[in-house]
C-alpha cells in the first residue's frame, strides 16, 4: 500500500470515529484512475453530383433528427446602401413562404409537431438547422429544401422583417454592451467595412423584394452548401431523403468572392461615448487580432488563457477578484477564419473606477511581455486545455459540425490533435514569444461608454493622447447626407423661397401675417377603415397656438403660450409641456408654410437649396430648412415652373408612429390674397395614412381672450 | 419555444413538461432504469445516472434554498452565499490558514463596529466612522495577503473541468461542473468540503463584485428594471417581489457572519441533493459519497417559508420612465408548480405566447405589426410558491405600449371566450413532448432535472411522470384556468415609458 493510501485510510478512520478536527481532504494525494478512451464517432461524407456536401452521424440514443447547414454566403456580399439585405433575405426565406407552402403554413406544420426549422444569413456564412422527432425526418428535410431552394418572399413578411429591423435600430443604444461592441467593430475594421457596418433606417427602407429574390438566386446553389445530419436515422433512408429533396437541384455557376481583407492602422487612441443613464461604464481596450490559420494559433490559446481566460487569468483575477472592480472582467484574443479577429480586455465597472479598470487591464496586458507565466499559470492554461480535451468530442453535434467547418476551410480533420500536440510542448518562453508577436500594449485602442462626469479621473489621464468623442445618435433616415451648406446654397435657397412667396400671394403679404385660424377635417387611414377627425386650430406667430382635435365627442387639446403649454395626457385631460417639448416645437416651426415664407429673404433664417427633384411626378426645386446645428428640420418642394408648394417632408412623430412624413399638397385655398394648402395627403414612410382638408381659413383672425389658457 | 425569465440568475424552472400524445410514444423506461438513488445517513440524497459514450460526467449540487428564503434585512444573501462558496476551503485558497483566520476575525470585528456606527445615521460620529473606515480597509488588505485567489476554479480547470458555474434562483441554488469522468473524486473532495467547512475569504471585496453585478444585470438593464418594479407591485408580502440579487443597501451591509448563518441554516444535507450523470459507475459514486459527503453532520431540514401572498383584489399599474425604448409587460397571480392547475396554465401560456403560431405572435407581430416581439410564460420569478404568469410585448417604432396592451388583453379575453380546438391541444402536447426529449440530450441537463425534481417535487421519478400531467389537460381546463386566473383584478401591468 502506497504512502498516501495509508494516510487516506487513517483519515477515513478518524472521520469514521467522529473526529471533527479532521484533516482537510488532500487533493494532491488523490489517485485518479486513467481516463477511458475517447471514441470519436465516425462521420460519413458524401458529395452529390451537383456538388452539395453531406455529412452523416448516426446516433440512436434518442428519437431525434437534427440537421445543420452551412451556406457559403454572407452579409459581406450585400451592397453598402442596403445594409441589412442579407439578414432580411435569410429571415424571410424561412418566414415568407415557399412555392409549396405559405409562411404561416410552415409555422403551423412545424409547431404542430414540436419541430423547428430555422435559417439565417450572418457575416460570412448562412446557416440553417432542423430539429424534429425522428418520425418527422421527411417533413423536416422537405421544409429545409423548400426554404433554401424555393422561397417566395411574401411581401407581408418582408414588411414584418423591416418593422423588426427598424425596431432593432431604434433600440440599439439601450444597452451599453451592445453600443460598445458595435462601435468597437467600426473602430477596428473601419465604419464602412462589411465586418462593422450596420443597418440604418435608410438602408432598410431601400431594400425591395426584387433585391431579396436576386440575392437568393445569386448565391444559393448546391455546390455552395453543406448539410450535416445526425440523429436517429437509417442510413439508406436518410440518403434517399437527401436525394429526393436536394439531388435534382441543378448546380449553378457561382463565383463567391472571398471575404475582403482588413486594413488596420496600429495606433494608440482613446474614444468616449456618452451615456449618462447608466450605473456602470463599459470599458474596452485592445487592438486587431489574428486568423485561426496563423502559425502561432495554438500558442495564442495558452497566452489567452493566462491573460484573460476566466478566473485565475491576470485580468479577471486583478480587476474582479483582487480589486473588486467588476463582475464582468475578461480578456480575449479572438482569431477568426475569414478575417482577423481582435484582442480585447473588457470590464464593466462603476463610473468612479473607470480609468482605474482601464489602467489595470493595460498593465496586465503589458505584463505578458515582461513577466513570464508562472508555474501555476502554465498549469492552469496547459493542463486545463489538455485535461478538458475530451470535451471537444462529448457531443455528436460538436463533432459533426467541426468536421463540416474544417472541410469548408480546407483544414485537416486532425487539426485539433495538432493543436493539442503543440500545446503539450509549449513552454513559458513560447507564451512570451506569442505575446511579443501579437500583443501591443503601447498601441491599444480604448473605448469607454459611460458618463464622464462621474469618472474617477478624466480619460486624458490615461496618457494615450486626446480623447475622441463618438456621437451615436441614430440617423433619422432623411437624406441629409446630400446637403451642401454654404453661402451659395443659402442664397439659392432664399431665391426659391422668395419666388414661392410671390407665387402664393406676395412676400409682403406674408410678412403681414400675424396669425391664422383653420378648420379642417383630418381623415385617418387605419386597418379598421377611415376615421374622420375634426380639427380647429389658431396660431398667433411666433409662439402661441391652440389646436383642438375632436373625435366621437372627445376633445384633445394642444396649447402653446410662449414658454409654456399643454399637451394631451395619457390619462385623458392635459399635462404641461416640458422644456424639451417647447424647444422641439420652436425648432419645428421650420415646417410651418407661412412661417417659412415670411422669412424667405431673412439671412438669419437657414434655408439651403438642395437641388432639383421630382415630387409626385412634378419637377420641383428642393429647399431644406436647417436648425442652428445645420440639421434638417424640413424639406420643401416647390414647382420648378409655377413655384408653388408641391410637398413638405420631415422626420416626425405622428399618432401612427415615427418616421419620414411627407405632406403632398393636392389643392389650395385662398384667403386675404394668400394661396395656402387646402387638401394635403399625408404619408408616413411612403404609406398613406391620412388626409387633411382645410374647410375654413382666416388670416389675422380676432383672438378671443384666454384663447391659450389651460383647458378645463 | 419556451421563453425564460430574461435575467434570472438561476436556470429558472427546469421542470420541462412532457407530452405523450396518442401517436408514437417514446419509451423512457430505459433511461429511468439507469438512475440509481441512495440517501446517506446524514440525509443527503445522491442520484447517479450512467450514460453516454464519452468519458465525461456532469456533477450538480442542488440546494433547496433561494432568494425567497432571504431574511428581510439581507435580501440577496442566497446569491452572495453562492459567490462565497467559490472562495475556497481550509485547504484550497490560502497561504497560511491560521494567520488568515485571525486576520478575518479582525476584519469582521472592525466591520461590525463600523456598520453599527453608520447605522446611527445622523447621530453617528463622523470622525469615528472615518477612523473605522481606514482601519477596516487596512484589515481587509491585511487579510488579503494570505489569499490564494480562485483556487477552486484553478483546481477544477487544471484537471480538465469545463463549465464550472453556479446559479441562484428564487427557489433554489445550483452548483455544476463537467469533468473528465476519471476525475470524479476531485469533485467529491472539493464539493463536499466547500459546503462542510468553507472559508469565506475575500468577503468584503466580493461584496463589491456583487454590487457591480447588480449594476450590470439590473440597474443598467431597462427591461430588468421594469420587471423588478412589476414584481414589487404584484407581491405585497411574499419575497418573490424582491430581486434575487437583493437591494443595493442590503448588499453593502452584508457581514461574513450573516453569510455563515445562512449556510448553517440552509445548506444541511437533508436540504440538498447531488446528481451525477455520465460515464460513471454508480457503486463507485456511492463509495465516494460516503467517504466525502458523509462528513457533513446530519441536521433537520430548515423551516419552510410560510408567508402567503394575500389575494390581489384590483389591477395594479407601474410606470418606469427611462431613456430606453418602450416595453410592455403584465402578470397575473397563478398557483405553484405542483398545483393541479399548473399543467393547464403551462398549456395556456404556450398557446397564448410561445412560438410563431401563438395568439400573441400571430396578432401583434405578424398581423398588426405593432410588436417586434411578444410572448407569455408561467413561473416568474420562481414556481415553488404561487407566482406569476407573464405576458410581454416590445412595441415597434410605429406603435406604443398602449396599443400593445390592448391587443394583448384582447387575446387573453379570447382564451376565456373561445375553447381551443382539440387539434390545437394535441399540438401543445406534441411541443411539450419534443421539448422533453430534447432535454434528455445532455448530461448536465439531465443532472439538473433529476436533482430539481427530487428536491422540488419529492422524487426524481416525477420527471418521467410529467407525461401524465399534461396528457390529462383538456381544452376545458385551459379555458377554466384562463377565466379563473387571468382576470383584471388579478393583474399587474407595467410600462417602460421613453423619456425624450
Amino acid at each position: 500500500m502506497s504512502m498516501h493510501r495509508i494516510l487516506i485510510a487513517v483519515v477515513l478512520l478518524l472521520v469514521g470515529l467522529g473526529a471533527t478536527a479532521g484533516v482537510a481532504q488532500d487533493i494532491e494525494s488523490i489517485d485518479f484512475p486513467k481516463l477511458n478512451d475517447i471514441n470519436i464517432p465516425d462521420v460519413e461524407k458524401v458529395t452529390l453530383d451537383n456538388g452539395m456536401r453531406i455529412y452523416l452521424l448516426q446516433d440512436r440514443s434518442l428519437p431525434l433528427f437534427n440537421v445543420n447547414c452551412r451556406i457559403n454566403v454572407g452579409s459581406y456580399l450585400e451592397p453598402a446602401d442596403k445594409v441589412g439585405l442579407a439578414n432580411i433575405c435569410g429571415d424571410v426565406m424561412r418566414t415568407g413562404g415557399t412555392e409549396k407552402w405559405a409562411g404561416d403554413e410552415i409555422d403551423e406544420l412545424l409547431e404542430g409537431i414540436g419541430g423547428t426549422v430555422e435559417h439565417g444569413i450572418r457575416l460570412t456564412e448562412g446557416t440553417a438547422y432542423v430539429n424534429v422527432l425522428s418520425e418527422y425526418a421527411d417533413l423536416g428535410m422537405e421544409v429545409l429544401s423548400e426554404v433554401m431552394r424555393r422561397p417566395v418572399f411574401e411581401e407581408d413578411k418582408i414588411e414584418l422583417a423591416k418593422v423588426q429591423a427598424r425596431t432593432g435600430i431604434s433600440r440599439r443604444n439601450d444597452d451599453i454592451a451592445q453600443i460598445s461592441l458595435r462601435e468597437w467593430q467600426k473602430i477596428m475594421y473601419g465604419e464602412d467595412s462589411p465586418y462593422a457596418r450596420h443597418s440604418e433606417y435608410a438602408t432598410i427602407n431601400a431594400i425591395t423584394r426584387d433585391d431579396l429574390v436576386a440575392f437568393h438566386r445569386q448565391w444559393y446553389h448546391p455546390q455552395n452548401i453543406q448539410i450535416a445530419i445526425r440523429g436517429d436515422f437509417d442510413r439508406k433512408k436518410v440518403m434517399a431523403l437527401v436525394r429526393k429533396y436536394f439531388g435534382d437541384w441543378p448546380a449553378g455557376s457561382v463565383d463567391v468572392p472571398p471575404p475582403p481583407p482588413v486594413d488596420y492602422d496600429w495606433r494608440s487612441q482613446v474614444y468616449y461615448i456618452e451615456k449618462t443613464d447608466v450605473e456602470q461604464s463599459y470599458v474596452r481596450c485592445g487592438h486587431i487580432g489574428g486568423l485561426t490559420t496563423d502559425p502561432d494559433y495554438a500558442d495564442r490559446i495558452v497566452m489567452n488563457s493566462v491573460l484573460g481566460g476566466g478566473f485565475g487569468s491576470r485580468i479577471t483575477e486583478n480587476v474582479r477578484t483582487k480589486q473588486g472592480l467588476a463582475y464582468a472582467a475578461f480578456g480575449n484574443y479572438i482569431s477568426n477564419y475569414d478575417y482577423p479577429g481582435y484582442f480585447i480586455c473588457v470590464a464593466s465597472t462603476k463610473p468612479q473606477s473607470t480609468v482605474q479598470a482601464a489602467r489595470e487591464m493595460i498593465k496586465q496586458t503589458r505584463s505578458m511581455l515582461t513577466d513570464p507565466p508562472t508555474k501555476t499559470e502554465m498549469a492552469q492554461a496547459k493542463d486545463g486545455y489538455l485535461n478538458s480535451f475530451v470535451f471537444n468530442f462529448d457531443s455528436p453535434r460538436e463533432v459533426i459540425n467541426r468536421i463540416m467547418t474544417y472541410d469548408y476551410y480546407g483544414l485537416p480533420e486532425d487539426r485539433l490533435q495538432q493543436v493539442k500536440e503543440r500545446i503539450e510542448a509549449i513552454t513559458p518562453e513560447d507564451v512570451m514569444a506569442a505575446a511579443r508577436n501579437n500583443l501591443r500594449p503601447d498601441e491599444m485602442v480604448v473605448l469607454v461608454v459611460g458618463d464622464a462626469s462621474r469618472f474617477d479621473v478624466p480619460l486624458e489621464e490615461l496618457g494615450l493622447g486626446p480623447v475622441t468623442q463618438i456621437d451615436i445618435t441614430i440617423p433619422s433616415g432623411a437624406e441629409s447626407e446630400d446637403l451642401v451648406v454654404d453661402e451659395e446654397t443659402r442664397a439659392m435657397g432664399r431665391e426659391v423661397l422668395v419666388k414661392a412667396a410671390q407665387a402664393h400671394g406676395g412676400l409682403d403679404a406674408f410678412k403681414k401675417v400675424t396669425g391664422v385660424s383653420r378648420k379642417a377635417t383630418l381623415t385617418v387611414t387605419t386597418p379598421q377603415g377611415e376615421i374622420p377627425l375634426a380639427v380647429e386650430e389658431l396660431v398667433v406667430y411666433p409662439d402661441k397656438s391652440r389646436s383642438v382635435v375632436s373625435f366621437m365627442g372627445q376633445q384633445m387639446y394642444d396649447i402653446r403660450d410662449g414658454q409654456t403649454g399643454w399637451k394631451p395626457s395619457q390619462m385623458g385631460g392635459v399635462e404641461a409641456k416640458t422644456e424639451k417639448d417647447i424647444m422641439k416645437e420652436d425648432r419645428e416651426r421650420g415646417r410651418d408654410f407661412i412661417w417659412v415664407l415670411q422669412h424667405a429673404d431673412d439671412p438669419s433664417f437657414d434655408a439651403v437649396f438642395v437641388g432639383p427633384a421630382k415630387s409626385g411626378g412634378v419637377d420641383v426645386h428642393m429647399v431644406a430648412i436647417l436648425d442652428d446645428k445645420s440639421e434638417e428640420i424640413a424639406r420643401f418642394a416647390f414647382g420648378a415652373e409655377n413655384h408653388q408648394v408641391v410637398s413638405i417632408s420631415y422626420w416626425g412623430e405622428t399618432f401612427m408612429g415615427d418616421g419620414m412624413v411627407t405632406d403632398h399638397v393636392n389643392s389650395m385655398i385662398t384667403a386675404s390674397g394668400l394661396t395656402l394648402p387646402k387638401v394635403v395627403q399625408k404619408e408616413l414612410n411612403g404609406q398613406k395614412f391620412g388626409k387633411v382638408d382645410v374647410t375654413e381659413l382666416t388670416i389675422n383672425p380676432e383672438v378671443p381672450e384666454n384663447a391659450f389658457a389651460k383647458p378645463e | 419555444m419556451k421563453v425564460r425569465d430574461f435575467r434570472t440568475l438561476a436556470l429558472g424552472c427546469c421542470l420541462l413538461l412532457v407530452a405523450a400524445s396518442a401517436g408514437f410514444a417514446f419509451d423512457f423506461s430505459e433511461i429511468e432504469n439507469s438512475v440509481t438513488e441512495f440517501t446517506l445517513d446524514n440525509g443527503l440524497r445522491v442520484l447517479v445516472m450512467q450514460r453516454g459514450d464519452a468519458p465525461v460526467a456532469s456533477f450538480v449540487t442542488f440546494a433547496n434554498v433561494g432568494g425567497a428564503n432571504d431574511p428581510k434585512e439581507y435580501t440577496g444573501i442566497a446569491h452572495m452565499l453562492e459567490h462565497m462558496a467559490f472562495k475556497g476551503t481550509r485547504d484550497l485558497g490560502t497561504t497560511d490558514l491560521e494567520a488568515e483566520l485571525e486576520a478575518m476575525r479582525v476584519e469582521d470585528s472592525l466591520w461590525h463596529e463600523l456598520r453599527a456606527e453608520r447605522k446611527k445615521r445622523d447621530l453617528a460620529d463622523s470622525a469615528r466612522i472615518a477612523e473605522l473606515e481606514a482601519a477596516f480597509e487596512e484589515a481587509v488588505e491585511a487579510a488579503n495577503q494570505y489569499v490564494d485567489p480562485n483556487a477552486i476554479w484553478r483546481t477544477y480547470e487544471e484537471h480538465g473541468g469545463v463549465g464550472l458555474n453556479a446559479g441562484t434562483g428564487m427557489d433554489m441554488t445550483v452548483y455544476f461542473v463537467n469533468l473528465p469522468s476519471n476525475k470524479a473524486e476531485l469533485w467529491f473532495a472539493i464539493e463536499s468540503e466547500r459546503f462542510y467547512r468553507p472559508v469565506f475569504r475575500e468577503m468584503y471585496k466580493e461584496r463589491n463584485v456583487v454590487a457591480e453585478e447588480r449594476r450590470m444585470v439590473l440597474e443598467n438593464n431597462p427591461i430588468s428594471k421594469l420587471l423588478d418594479q412589476l414584481k414589487a407591485a404584484a407581491f405585497m408580502a411574499h419575497p418573490y417581489g424582491i430581486a434575487i440579487i437583493g437591494h443595493m443597501s442590503d448588499i453593502m451591509n452584508y457581514s461574513r457572519q450573516a453569510v455563515k448563518e445562512h449556510l448553517d441554516r440552509y445548506y444541511v444535507p437533508s436540504n440538498m441533493c447531488v446528481a451525477i450523470v455520465g460515464d460513471v459507475d454508480p457503486k463507485e459514486m456511492h463509495k465516494l459519497a460516503r467517504k466525502y459527503w458523509e462528513r457533513l453532520p446530519a441536521s433537520p431540514p430548515p423551516e419552510e417559508l410560510a408567508t402567503v401572498e394575500p389575494p390581489q383584489k384590483g389591477e395594479r399599474r407601474v410606470y418606469l420612465e427611462d431613456p430606453a425604448q418602450p416595453f410592455f409587460a403584465a402578470a397575473w397571480h397563478i398557483p405553484h408548480e405542483r398545483h393541479p392547475d399548473w399543467p393547464a396554465i403551462e398549456a395556456m401560456v404556450d398557446y397564448l405566447g410561445q412560438g410563431r403560431t401563438s395568439l400573441l405572435y400571430k396578432d401583434l407581430v405578424k398581423e398588426k405589426k405593432i410588436a417586434a416581439q411578444a410572448g407569455a410564460f408561467a413561473g416568474m420569478p420562481g414556481s415553488k410558491y404561487p407566482s406569476l404568469a407573464l405576458v410581454y410585448a416590445m412595441p415597434t417604432t410605429e406603435s406604443s405600449n398602449e396599443e400593445c396592451e390592448q391587443a394583448v388583453f384582447d387575446q387573453v379575453e379570447r382564451m376565456k371566450e373561445e375553447l381551443i380546438p382539440a387539434a390545437e391541444v394535441e399540438k401543445i402536447k406534441a411541443r411539450a413532448k419534443a421539448q422533453f426529449i430534447n432535454g434528455l440530450t445532455s448530461n448536465q441537463g439531465l443532472a439538473m432535472q433529476l436533482a430539481g425534481y427530487e428536491v422540488l417535487s419529492g422524487s426524481w421519478r416525477n420527471m418521467f411522470n410529467e407525461l401524465d400531467r399534461i396528457n390529462a389537460v383538456t381544452a376545458d381546463d385551459i379555458q377554466r384556468v384562463a377565466r379563473e386566473y387571468f382576470t383584471r383584478q388579478n393583474r399587474t401591468v407595467a410600462h417602460l415609458e421613453t423619456t425624450k
